[in-house]
């Protein structure tokens, strides 16, 4: 590759340049207006597994998704004041448009026998509230009584109640959760109210997630600009870096709004990743054309250009790979999004600093060379820490390996003790009111998290009902399952009420008779289709733990594989179960992808610096990063989940440019027939400089992560800025120490 | 002098007082003319088609023999869907309600506590169908009408236990039955529309097409009366619990 030829080109065409990179920014940047924000985990989980194609099947027909609770926690339910305030969110809620239905204890339908017949009506009358203690008492029993209301309705504690709203289909869910708690808050009711279900979670963390985004990317942006001030000490050493980056972030963004693609969780921090990377290609740019500019006055950023084309080049190429190894094997759509669109940025990052920068750097060089004559003056960096630092590669360089070994050792036995979670729960931070009502929810209402048996088969058919009933009560046996409902409970509490047997009639014309009672119902079509041909379970998981969800699900399947007949064909699903595959898959996608970015690199490095052994030896220092990596987080116990699984390829992807830098230095010299000291000094000299201005802006740019309201992102910032320092430190130390005692009789 | 003076005022406060007087009753007289109309024959018998149409515009259909004596006595007696013939429900004076299913070989009573419940899987609540007078239930008043054919009455229940916030309720000014009734609920919100349609047959007007479309759910009741016949001095005895079994 003819480097020069390409560099006076890029220079040669800087207006042309300019002028394209400009229109492409607008036309992105007026594109950013439609991307918008999807924070449904439940839209994200792929077809491909079974599980989740049933649970989206099911959400989706027996509209699963679409109910938001409200609750009312206080010391106790039964007191008058208590039943007017569940009657005022109930009211309140029953007016917001987009809500079809409320049910809560001041309006739910009760029917139950009675001596004469069946009594048809509100378990409260809400007109006439019980307000003595008799009256409250026949209201407990008759909770107590009623497993529809019992833990569904009314904690067992009598402390909290819920409101139980459903949406309507393709209802705006953001304006409704909206609308559900200013509404709500208006009331300025007495007791504790907390908001979960599906609308409201994916609402709140929508919220979290524009949060971040306001508060988190321009802190970002002025510490990443107060480090490169730090270094540079110039104007363009600071705009040209963050403009590359603010560029990229606005072009992947605006691609991503274009083609119809929402934000997720994990595609929130776009932005901020290309921000700490993106601005790192321009500041190896800004850097070479810095280094030059000291030594020649005439085409200097083209010869600058000529220097730095290849390394950034490959430092591109390895982040995307680290980045596109997301797509195989990751489980959840929202993480193969993020590695398609955080390479897509990378890239632009990559043509915008080889391309946009110095043609801004050659348009502006007057101004740019005064400043450069003002800056000559020897470099804190070089002076004070990198030439010690070769000193004592050369001198102690078997103590150095020794250290990095005993790190490693360390770490390895930290890995074994590495924990997964894909619980949700994780995402907010402790007395944050989302986490606060799903523990409410888990402990005094059965869990969240929903489990559906799925029958096919004639709905009114005795048999069919029947193996629902036996399905329940098996199912009940486990710890983790509270209560459920079905239609065959339904229809066996009716026929209780007309015959005094709480059972499923064995005749399939009175079930066709007592479904005269229900026809019509709302609830209905939570429990079966139109047809009559399917029919679902509905049960709560309380048990965020893995091992427990392992467990029943291996209980519920034996049950089914002996159950399910032609005549009615069951299945289950639901998140534990959805969990389970989760949990595996981050196991085998962080398998695959460090496998796939590992070998990638390798192969790349190694044949665009003709050299595989270079490719292996590029890779030490990122190896040892990734064991110390998986260390730290078995050691301080921080859980693999669904953000920190993307680690490992990031780290890998940003953190092997250092080797590169440092790698592809020392084959420069070596062909120049320097010595192995000189060719060693010398790299950790010139590039050392750059990646220890390219780690401290890189970690520090993710640190930023620590002050999201997300659990898993401020770990995901740690972690990567662990993984920076780790692998700049092994590209300066490890790295070196290697060639010196490979090379020692060079 | 004085007494002079105030005459006219006297005059113009009396006269807006008694026009005001008057538009009360006459409010009232229509709301009760209205009740007239639809209770006016003895009794009447006939098929009822039920044709409910939920959102995504499937219909189920189902049909029954109705009789019914005066406003308070109605036995429906379902013929199709199949599954469900033979099922006969019997409303009695005093909200009493019984439902017949063969199959379980009795009758039970079925006591209503909520009759803003949905009337077996229709639009129309059990409160819609009660049949119990408008004028004894709600306090009408006349808003302006831009139907010069018609009146248009704002009815506000006497009683805060109703469904209902208020019925905006269209009645032809001829005939003085109900075009089109707006149904409002809690926080007036408009719920549910019931237009309806309708006939003369002999001496009597008779809807014989009603229409109940629920805003919310988007699903819609049309009831049909088939065969209509009126006056045909049906027994008192056909609306006993025994009679249901037949």
């Amino acid at each position: 590759m003819n480097t020069t030829k390409i560099s006076d080109s890029i220079v040669a065409l800087r207006w042309p340049i300019i002028i394209i990179v400009t229109i492409c920014t607008l036309f992105f940047g007026y594109h950013l207006k439609s991307l918008k924000i999807d924070a449904d985990i439940l839209s994200s989980l792929p077809d491909t597994d079974p599980n989740a194609l049933l649970l989206k099947i099911i959400s989706k027909n027996f509209g699963g998704n679409n109910i938001g609770v409200v609750i009312l926690e206080t010391d106790n339910i039964y007191q008058t004041k208590v039943l007017e305030d569940i009657r005022s969110i109930t009211d309140t809620l029953s007016v917001i448009d987009g809500i079809s239905s409320v049910s809560s204890l001041t309006n739910i339908i009760n029917i139950k026998g009675s001596e004469y017949g069946i009594e048809i009506g509100r378990l409260v009358d809400e007109n006439n509230f019980p307000n003595s203690p008799e009256a409250f008492e026949l209201l407990r029993n008759n909770v107590m009584s009623n497993a529809m209301y019992k833990g569904s309705i009314v904690s067992e504690d009598e402390t909290s109640s819920l409101i139980i709203f459903n949406l309507e289909d393709g209802a705006n869910v953001n304006d409704i959760a909206e609308n559900v708690i200013s509404n709500v808050s208006n009331l300025k009711l007495s007791e504790n109210i907390y908001y979960t279900g599906s609308p409201m979670l994916v609402t709140s963390i929508s919220d979290l997630m524009k949060r971040d985004f306001v508060l988190l990317l321009p802190i970002a942006f002025l510490v990443i600009g107060f480090i490169l001030f730090l270094s540079f000490r110039t104007i363009n050493g600071v705009i040209l870096p963050l403009l590359t980056a603010v560029i990229s972030i606005v072009w992947s963004l605006g691609i991503m709004g274009l083609m119809g693609y929402s934000m997720s969780m994990i595609s929130n921090n776009i932005p901020i990743i290309l921000l700490a990377i993106g601005s790192a290609y321009a500041i190896h740019v800004v850097n070479r054309i810095n280094i030059i500019s000291k030594t020649e006055n005439q085409d200097v950023v083209s010869k600058a250009l000529a220097y730095v084309l290849i390394p950034v080049i490959l430092a591109a190429i390895t982040t995307m790979i680290g980045f596109v190894s997301f797509v195989f094997g990751a489980y959840l759509q929202m993480i193969v999004d993020f590695g398609i669109f955080t390479s897509l940025g990378t890239l632009f990052a990559c043509l915008l600093s080889l391309f946009f920068v110095p043609a801004i750097m050659e348009v502006f060089k007057s101004k740019k060379e005064k400043d450069i004559s003002r800056a000559e003056r020897p470099s804190f960096l070089s002076n004070n820490v990198l030439k010690p630092l070769n000193t004592i590669l050369f001198k102690y360089p078997k103590l150095i390996l020794s250290i990095w070994l005993v790190l490693i050792v360390i770490s390895i036995f930290g890995v074994f003790s590495i924990k997964r979670s894909v619980n949700i729960q994780e995402y907010f931070k402790e007395g944050n009111p989302t986490r606060q009502a799903e523990k409410i929810m888990v402990d005094k209402f059965g869990g969240t998290k929903p489990v559906f048996v799925y029958f096919e088969g004639d709905m009114q058919d005795p048999e069919v009902l029947k193996k629902m009933i036996e399905t329940s009560e098996y199912m009940e046996q486990s710890p983790d399952i509270y209560t459920s409902m079905s239609i065959a409970h339904l229809i066996s509490e009716l026929n209780f009420a007309i015959t005094g047997n709480r059972k499923v009639p064995d005749d399939a014309e009175q079930i066709q008779q007592l479904w005269f009672l229900l026809d019509g119902n709302e609830i209905m079509s939570r429990f079966v289709n139109k047809d009559l041909t399917e029919g679902i379970i509905i049960t709560k998981f309380k048990s965020p733990d893995n091992d427990s969800k392992k467990e029943f699900a291996k209980y519920m399947n034996a049950f089914i594989e002996s159950n399910s007949t032609e005549n009615c064909k069951i299945q289950i699903t639901g998140m534990p179960f959805v969990d389970i595959t989760m949990d595996q898959s981050l196991i085998n996608s962080q398998i695959g992808s460090i496998s796939i970015a590992i070998i990638f690199m390798i192969f790349i490095v190694g044949l665009i610096l003709r050299s595989f052994l270079s490719g292996i030896y590029a890779s030490i220092p990122i190896i040892a990063t990734i064991i110390i990596l998986f260390g730290v987080m078995g050691i301080t116990g921080i859980s693999l989940n669904i953000a920190t699984v993307l680690v490992a390829s990031v780290a890998l992807g940003i953190g092997i440019d250092y080797s590169i830098h440092i790698i592809s230095h020392y084959n420069h010299s070596i062909k120049s027939n320097k010595c192995l000291k000189e060719a060693i000094t010398e790299a950790i000299t010139v590039s050392g400089s750059a990646i220890i201005i390219n780690v401290v802006a890189v970690s520090v740019g993710f640190m930023v992560l620590m002050f999201s309201v997300m659990v898993p992102l401020q770990y995901f910032g740690i972690l990567i800025a662990l993984s920076m320092i780790s692998s700049g430190l092994g590209a300066l130390t490890l790295l070196p120490v290697i060639l010196i005692l490979l090379n020692k009789n060079k | 002098m004085l007494k002079n003076l105030l005459k006219p005022f006297v005059f113009i406060a009396f006269t807006i007082l008694s026009i005001s007087h008057l538009n009360a009753q006459d409010a009232n007289t229509v709301l009760q003319n209205v009740d007239k109309i639809m209770s006016a024959p003895k009794d009447k018998q006939g098929t009822v088609q039920i044709i409910v149409t939920d959102k995504s515009g499937d219909e189920t259909v189902r049909e029954a023999e109705l009789k019914q004596k005066g406003m308070d006595k109605k036995l429906y007696r379902y013929t199709k869907p199949e599954n469900k013939a033979g099922i006969a429900t019997l409303s009695l004076p005093d909200d009493k309600m019984w439902l017949y299913m063969p199959s379980f070989g009795k009758a039970v009573k079925i006591s209503l506590l909520s009759k803003s419940q949905a009337f077996t899987g229709t639009d129309f609540s059990y409160e819609d169908m009660s049949g119990i007078p408008y004028s004894s239930r709600y306090t009408p008043e006349f808003l302006k009408s831009l139907d010069p054919k018609a009146y248009l009455l704002e009815l506000t229940p006497k009683d805060k236990s109703m469904e209902y916030s208020k019925i905006i309720m269209t009645v032809d000014k001829a005939n003085n039955y109900p075009m089109v009734m707006e149904f409002y609920y809690k926080g007036d919100e408009i719920r549910k529309v019931a237009t309806y349609k309708y006939l003369k047959s002999g001496k009597y007007w008779y809807a014989q097409e009603v229409t109940m479309k629920d805003i919310k759910k988007e699903s819609s009741t049309k009831i049909v009366m088939l065969d209509l016949k009126f006056d045909q001095g049906i027994s008192d005895d056909i609306f006993t619990v025994e009679n249901l079994k037949q």
